[in-house]
């Protein structure tokens, strides 16, 4: 057993014991009852189990939690579906996603919703030209997988946000330009 | 033909269980509802969007997985874990579980195996004809087949004991004795011979003279296809007469007709809905009652067969009540209809009284215990005119291996035989089909379920003779498309609209297709590009679907809908609210799906088979004015917007015509014997204004509460049944005969109870129509253009085009999605997945995502691949179902362009990189 205190959603859980081999998704899900937190596979490939983890430096990413122990997030901060709503409004993520249908069963949905918010906010950082932004949108959410769907919706939805908020996301020569 | 289904009323009442059925209730306050399926409770709503999207970017609770005993009020506050050990051997005896070692790592609270089930007196519901468990001292029946049930009372325990389990050797297994035989799920032979001319009735068909089976077998279990001279052949000599016929005439020597014979090979493959199945149970022993939480395409089904399960047990497992409540759906795709996993659930519970019990399979489980798809091999011929390209003849012979348990495989070998034909129209046709056993996972539902292994190579073999004529494959597929009024394989025609010559058009004129010659030229060093095209029709229906809806309006127009149906991704709730606004004028506030215990009001009762009921029976049956054919029906067979809004619909009519439509005349002041006061079908809805044309707008709430003041109907609850054409009845109201496609009607008056109409006529459809394999249809064409890198075999999908009709689209957004979805399912069928049979597949316990492979987006042509849909041919047209035939095309074209592209037919799948680059070195 090892001690573990994570902070999720901005609220700190722990310290408790926790077995060595008990995983993160089970952590979050059978302990915690954080069940929009989904598993998938037990195998980090279709990664419906991804969280964000917030680092010190203000960097994010995301990691599965189906095959990561939940000792290996100790002294962590992550972000979980469920923290990505603000006083009960929808970040823009989640309404692009709810309006552009991103999504049918939805079981993947907490999955690309982490991803997608990284890439986000990865871009507010670091700008991308205009022209490489459907290969930064497939790069950052191929890992994810959908089986109801076939992704193009999901993508859609990302690239809404970011078009939305040129200055935002891309680099300031084609921000200025046709958003569309 | 088909599975029977077992009598819900007759069972419940032998049982002298009581059974409710019901969307899964409040796992707090604001009860579980308003965050399941409502907007704007608790977080805005955007104003586009899934009437459930915003409880899925949340994270609220919405699965089964997802629900632990302490989420649900008057439960247990802990929740005990199940684990369901299965064998990986089917070919030798199989002599128990080590539990004494398992019980050093954790020790269950509960270890329930064959015998267990057999001293408390449960049986397994008919459907899964065989053993829940597999008994020590035999052979196990298939890979996969349960072996234990284990409950371990925490958590950790149930964790440490499942990866032990995994990982270690902890069943003890003896002699081999190779895998067990058993007799096949079913053989059927349909043939059809056509009169002179497309108006003389046929010479043969099933419709006629009724669907015909050999009957006999040979030493090896195959059945034996040439018509015997015996007494029992009957009925079945005569239509293999015809069909030896249809073989004799491809297997002449009529230089005129060019005859191709190809045998074609699929794969196995597994569903891989993202959400592994879960349940959770609890039986109280005070009480006596079974609470169940499930996630399943069929509740109803579900429900019954947890009742039968336990209908005859002792005393100490046999609850006094069951009920049921339904999650939505992670993923379903055919593999959650009818699922043996419930039972299991069930058994958890009541193995452990007192005790809230979770039963969830991790992915390896999955796979080793999910219904998988059917591998098909296939023999097709058929004979072409070399002149004009018309068709002559058509046969083809199709196995498809069930596995080890008793499913859906005779429905879908009928499925897949009678859709062998695709769109086309050909006058002589024999198909011979067996569905057989084998020690293999279990097969069962499966979008485009049959269908899509037959029509697969039917696809590939028309281009294959579009070369060999040779003649363009789109002209070819064009003079020999089914027209509107022709006959199918079953003698029937299609009772809806057949778009086939506006499909094949709209691929014609395609960039894709007219630019097919360049691009293959303009192809870049090392690599080779190709074009393909194919075109299908898909069945959306079984025979016997069922609908129940509620609509209510209150007095501020505020709109609620109530239906049977399950929410499992395809847009049901938005649909449902989208088809309702067509009559009431708003979207609803309220849409709760996969209730089936709040339509008390009609007082439903049924008896019989409703596929294998005769037209007496029936007859008989429905003097009883609350007879219905059947109750509830699992959503599948892509009858969501066809079947599953039609009682709503027709409810929310109601309450238009005999609600809304009074109060507005009211508000008008139109007197009723203003000619106007008749024109309600001339009234229209706009942002939620009713217009009639010189006449003032009326906002609904206005109207709404009105109505409620007049005590007009302001809410409806019916009862809709199809086989292959909906049930008519009759219903007096406000002095008017009102005739719908429904046959059970309840009125609420103001905000009054819920009152039955006696019908006052009711046509149910003939039963005779159950010997049509398809009434209803809906078109699917698909073109796409490959590259191949020849060093590698690397195939990467560059442009894709798919074209399809469904009438009326109720929810755009759904349809695009689903045709997106069913893209992607093609391409991985065609390219990517596969499940090796026996004791190299899942049933051993050691298949994961990794291992099998799906379509990710970087396989797709995510940005360029457009979808069209044609729009209705007329107002009146109603929804049909597409979610299966937009997978279908997919497959063929991909193998076609392969063929275009590497001048190699490949005749089995998938088609994998490794393969690609062993024909191009």
């Amino acid at each position: 057993m090892t001690k573990l205190a994570v902070r999720i959603n901005g609220h700190d859980h722990g310290p408790m014991d926790v077995r060595d081999d008990l995983t993160m998704n089970d952590f979050l899900r059978e302990y915690l009852g954080f069940t929009g937190t989904k598993f998938g596979c037990g195998a980090a490939q279709c990664l419906s189990c991804a969280v964000i983890i917030d680092q010190a430096d203000g960097t994010s990413h995301t990691s599965p939690t189906c095959v990561v122990p939940a000792v290996n997030f100790d002294g962590k901060a992550i972000r979980t579906v469920e923290g990505h709503a603000r006083d009960g409004a929808l970040s823009p993520l989640q309404t692009s996603f709810v309006e552009h249908f991103a999504f049918q069963c939805g079981y993947c949905t907490p999955g690309f919703l982490n991803e997608g918010q990284v890439l986000l906010e990865r871009l507010e950082r670091s700008k991308v030209a205009r022209a490489d932004l459907e290969r930064v949108i497939t790069e950052a959410l191929d890992g994810h997988l959908c089986r109801c769907t076939g992704y193009v919706k999901y993508h859609q939805a990302v690239r809404a946000v970011i078009l939305a908020d040129p200055t935002r996301y891309l680099d300031p020569a084609d921000a200025t330009g046709d958003a569309g | 033909m088909r599975p029977s289904r077992r009598d819900f009323i007759k069972l419940t009442a032998a049982s002298g269980i009581a059974l409710t059925v019901a969307p899964l209730m409040a796992a707090e306050q604001p009860p579980f509802l308003a965050r399941e399926t409502l907007p704007g409770r608790g977080v805005r709503r955007p104003p586009l969007g899934r009437v459930d999207g915003v409880a899925k970017v949340t994270g609220a609770k919405l699965y089964a997985s997802d629900f632990r005993a302490a989420d649900l009020p008057g439960w247990p506050a802990d929740t005990a874990h199940a684990l369901l050990v299965r064998t990986p051997h089917a070919d030798r005896l199989y002599e128990g579980l080590d539990i004494d070692r398992l019980a050093s790592i954790a020790k269950p609270a509960v270890v329930l195996t064959s015998a267990g089930i057999a001293a408390a007196g449960i049986h397994a519901p008919p459907f899964y004809a065989g053993n829940l468990f597999s008994p020590v001292g035999q052979t196990p029946a298939y890979l996969g087949e349960p072996v234990a049930l284990l409950v371990f009372e925490h958590f950790d325990d149930f964790d440490r004991a499942r990866l032990a389990l995994r990982d270690g050797d902890f069943l003890r297994f003896g002699d081999k004795t190779g895998p067990l035989q058993k007799p096949n799920y079913g053989a059927f032979r349909f043939t059809r011979i056509a009169g002179p001319t497309p108006d003389s009735p046929d010479v043969y068909s099933p419709l006629q003279e009724g669907w015909i089976s050999p009957g006999f077998t040979d030493d090896s279990g195959r059945p034996i296809w040439r018509p015997l001279p015996v007494p029992e052949g009957g009925q079945y000599v005569t239509g293999a007469q015809h069909g030896e016929a249809v073989r004799a005439l491809l297997a002449g020597s009529d230089p005129d007709l060019l005859v191709l014979e190809r045998d074609f090979e699929t794969q196995s493959v597994d569903p891989m809905f993202l959400e592994p199945e879960a349940g959770l149970s609890w039986f109280d022993p005070a009480s006596g009652r079974l609470s169940l939480v499930l996630g399943v395409q069929s509740p109803l089904e579900a429900a019954e067969a947890i009742a039968f399960l336990l209908s005859k047990a002792d005393v100490q497992h046999r609850p006094a009540a069951i009920d049921t409540n339904f999650a939505y759906v992670g993923g379903g795709f055919g593999g959650r209809d009818h699922t043996p996993f419930p039972l299991y659930v069930a058994l958890a519970a009541m193995f452990f009284p007192g005790k809230a019990v979770r039963l969830a399979h991790d992915r390896f489980q999955q796979f080793q215990g999910g219904i998988k798809r059917h591998p098909f091999k296939m023999t097709t011929r058929i004979g072409v005119d070399r002149a004009s390209g018309l068709m002559a003849a058509f046969a083809a012979d199709h196995e498809l291996d069930g596995g080890g348990l008793a499913n859906y495989s005779p429905s879908v070998a009928v499925v897949g035989a009678t859709g062998a034909l695709g769109i086309y129209d050909v006058p002589k046709v024999d198909v011979t089909t067996v569905a057989r056993h084998s020690r293999g996972v279990t097969a069962g539902s499966m979008r485009g379920y049959g269908a899509l292994q037959t029509m697969t190579a039917l696809e590939v073999l028309v281009d294959e003779l579009a070369a060999a004529l040779p003649m363009d494959p789109i002209e070819l597929r064009r003079r020999n498309a089914l027209k509107t009024g022709g006959r199918t394989m079953t003698g029937n025609p299609y009772s809806v609209s057949v778009r086939t010559p506006e499909i094949l058009d709209k691929l014609e004129q395609h960039p894709i297709w007219r630019q097919r010659a360049a691009e293959k030229e303009a192809a870049r060093p090392g690599f080779l590009v190709g074009t393909g095209v194919a075109c299908a029709t898909k069945d959306f229906g079984t025979g016997a679907d069922c609908a129940l809806g509620t609509v209510a309006i209150d007095p501020e127009g505020r709109v609620s809908i109530h239906a049977d149906a399950v929410e499992m991704g395809n847009g049901i709730g938005t649909a449902l609210a989208n088809r309702v606004a067509m009559h009431v004028g708003r979207v609803a506030d309220e849409v709760t799906v996969a209730q089936v215990d709040v339509f008390d009001a009609l007082a439903l009762v049924t008896s019989g088979d409703p596929y294998s009921i005769t037209q007496a029976a029936q007859d008989e049956a429905a003097r009883d004015p609350r007879w219905v054919p059947e109750i509830s029906s699992a959503t599948s067979a892509s009858i969501g917007a066809h079947v599953g809004t039609q009682a709503s619909a027709e409810a929310a009519r109601v309450i238009f015509r005999f609600g809304l439509w009074p109060a507005a005349l009211d508000l008008w002041g139109i007197a009723p014997s203003d000619p106007r006061s008749k024109q309600w079908a001339e009234a229209f809805w706009q942002d939620e204004h009713l217009l009639m044309s010189g006449l003032s707008p009326l906002p609904l709430p206005k109207i709404a509460a009105r109505a409620h003041a007049m005590g007009g109907v302001t809410g409806a609850m019916t009862h809709a049944f199809s086989r292959w054409a909906w049930s008519q009845a009759s219903f007096a109201i406000d002095g008017n005969e009102w005739t719908a496609d429904i046959d059970a009607l309840a009125l609420r008056r103001g905000s009054g109870p819920f009152e039955r109409l006696e019908r006052t006529a009711v046509a149910f459809p003939p039963t005779d129509y159950n010997r049509i394999g398809t009434a209803f249809t809906s078109l699917c064409g698909t073109l796409v253009r490959i590259e191949i890198e020849r060093a590698t075999g690397a195939l990467r999908i560059a442009k894709a085009y798919s074209v399809l009709e469904c009438g009326p689209m109720l929810a755009p957004e759904v349809v695009l999605g689903q045709a997106h979805g069913g893209f992607a399912m093609g391409v991985g069928y065609a390219l990517l997945e596969t499940l090796p049979p026996y004791e190299d597949g899942p049933g051993n316990g050691q298949w994961n995502l990794g291992r099998y492979v799906v379509a990710r987006g970087s396989d797709l042509p995510l940005h360029d691949f457009d979808v069209e849909v044609l729009p209705p041919i007329s107002p009146k047209e109603a929804p049909k179902g597409m979610a299966e035939v937009v997978m279908i095309p997919v497959v063929p074209a991909l193998l076609n362009a392969i063929s275009d592209a590497t001048g190699h037919r490949f005749q089995s799948l998938p088609v994998t990189a490794d393969m690609l680059k062993g024909v191009l070195a």
